[in-house]
């Protein structure tokens, strides 16, 4: 027998013999264990395959002599044949091609990664999912993702109990505190509110129809105080006078005309968040990024604040 | 002729530098060249807000926040679009950072506004509880350089071409003018009558008269800085 498939019988019985030692010594050993013996498997395939392939090849070598033409050209004594190019290899090689084109135009164009189609794609999954799980709550659940929005978005600037912190924003546990109405009465208002289109005018344009006659200061200060006070106590008169042909004589407001400063309501904050406001305390941006049914929660968790 | 280069190794490799580098360039300056202008909106910084950003640098704000959005869903929620490299084509250095001790800044004038930047400033756990961050009180006594930021729009219009007394487009169709001025009374001029639309929404009375003295605090500058980061 020649001596290299004696050493090729020898390698491959001790290969062997450490595979089945190795793993038969590891934990869970050869019973049972689907992943050991599948390692097994794979080792012995891979321990003949290779020493097949390297007898094979050394074979080669020890009796192989060189034949076909050499070509003309020799780059410094290394020649080459000019054998025809092996089939299957010619064929890979035009399929390579052929793939190639296709990568080029269509698979990686189309194909290709981009963060910014992954934020679509993320950004299109979670409005879905949105829209899924809260687009028709409505009650106890809107108010609690209102109070999630606040906290998240306007506890920064109206603070976490919502009293505007020392006045730094509008205290929102009170529809309206009573600087805010004098600051009103006295510069007129437009924040879009409710798809009104006539401002409020200031007080050269406001006459109480009790004296006939421009409001004057001190009925700024009672009206003030009294729809601070909650629509109640002194100044109702002037109210009724001067301010409730457009807000209302409860003051709930008028659709499409004035808001309402007895009561929040979600159209009038959903109308803030979406255009912001400017006034005597300081001026609140708008916050039209929120989408429609966030702006309704807040609406709603500030509408129960007050109440 | 591949014969020849095959012969001659060093202008084989001179022949594969030009090839890759053609195609390198073809690929991408054209690229660059695009996301590298001004996007549609992005006005060059007027004298007073940048004196506000040299505040802003001075102080290291920028140690602490970030001015670059990326495209997270939870990113965008937060501090709205992510940003887009045009919009930084008048940022010189741009101040995108990488640590966010405090949150990111980039968008800031889109939800905070000057009264909000006042009181911050002045005593940051006052309206946000638990804040790490310090008062920067000195910057309503400290008065802004005006001069250095003129000496910039100066040295930025003249060798960048940022298009300062020219047209830019904006987002809704129409165009703004950014005003420079032609001499330092004149830029200082220009950042006074910006800083009294600044002064004016704000509450505190030395900052206002200062400003109406024709003194312009350092936090005038910052404001009217952070609420141009739109």
């Amino acid at each position: 027998m020649n001596k290299l498939y004696l050493w090729g019988i020898i390698f491959t019985a001790l290969m062997l013999l450490f595979t089945y030692m190795s793993v038969a010594g590891s934990e869970g050993g050869l019973n049972d264990d689907i992943v050991n013996i599948l390692a097994i498997a794979g080792a012995v395939a891979l321990v003949l395959i290779s020493v097949f392939v390297v007898i094979k090849y050394v074979r080669q070598m020890q009796t192989d002599t060189a034949d076909g033409q050499l070509a003309d050209e020799s780059w410094d004594g290394i020649g080459e044949y000019l054998n025809e190019v092996p089939k299957g290899w010619a064929i890979m090689f035009l399929l390579t091609m052929v793939w190639g084109m296709w990568y080029f135009t269509v698979g990686y164009p189309v194909n290709a990664y981009s963060q910014i189609g992954e934020y679509n794609e993320d950004t299109a999954a979670h409005n879905e999912k949105f829209n899924a799980q809260y687009a028709s709550i409505t009650g106890e659940r809107l108010v609690e993702m209102g109070e999630s929005v606040f906290l998240a978005e306007c506890k920064i600037c109206h603070g976490i109990a919502a009293d505007g912190i020392d006045g730094k924003a509008a205290n929102l546990n009170v529809r309206i505190e009573a600087n805010v109405v004098k600051h009103v009465v006295e510069n007129g208002s437009n924040n879009s509110l409710l798809g009104s289109e006539m401002p409020m005018p200031d007080r050269n344009g406001l006459f109480n129809n009790n004296t006939g006659a421009l409001i004057t200061d001190a009925e700024i200060d009672a009206v003030s105080a009294y729809v601070a006070n909650g629509m109640s106590g002194a100044g109702a008169d002037v109210f009724a006078g001067t301010c409730a042909a457009c807000h209302g004589e409860d003051g709930k407001g008028m659709e499409y005309v004035a808001p309402s400063v007895a009561t929040f309501t979600p159209e009038l904050v959903t109308n803030i968040l979406n255009h912001g406001k400017k006034g005597v305390i300081g001026e609140m941006p708008k916050f039209d990024r929120l989408n429609a049914k966030q702006k309704e929660a807040v609406g709603a968790y500030i509408t129960s604040l007050s109440k | 002729m591949f014969h020849w280069l095959e012969k001659h190794p060093f202008f084989f490799a001179v022949g594969v530098f030009l090839v890759i580098s053609f195609a390198g360039l073809i690929e991408i300056l054209p690229n660059f060249a695009q996301a590298s202008r001004p996007v549609i909106g992005t006005t060059p910084y007027s004298t007073l807000e940048l004196a506000g950003r040299h505040v802003y640098i001075k102080n290291s704000c920028n140690a602490c926040h970030s001015q670059l959005v990326r495209p997270f869903k939870s990113e965008t929620d937060r501090y709205g679009h992510y940003s887009l490299s045009g919009e930084y084509a008048y940022d010189r250095p741009f101040l995108w950072g990488s640590k966010r001790t405090g949150p990111d800044l980039w968008r800031v004038g889109n939800y905070r506004t000057t009264d909000w930047h006042e009181n911050h400033m002045k005593d940051p756990a006052g309206v946000v509880p638990g804040s790490i961050m310090p008062a920067y009180r000195w910057m309503f006594t400290n008065n802004a350089d005006i001069d250095t930021a003129f000496a910039e729009q100066l040295t930025v219009a003249q060798f960048f071409s940022v298009p300062y007394n020219k047209p830019v487009p904006m987002k809704d169709g129409s165009t703004t003018v950014v005003k420079m001025g032609s001499s330092v009374a004149e830029a200082n001029a220009l950042a006074l009558a910006e800083a009294k639309l600044i002064a004016a929404d704000m509450k505190d009375q030395d900052v206002k008269d200062a400003v109406a003295n024709g003194q312009i605090p350092e936090i005038v500058a910052l404001i009217a800085y952070l609420n141009s980061l739109k």
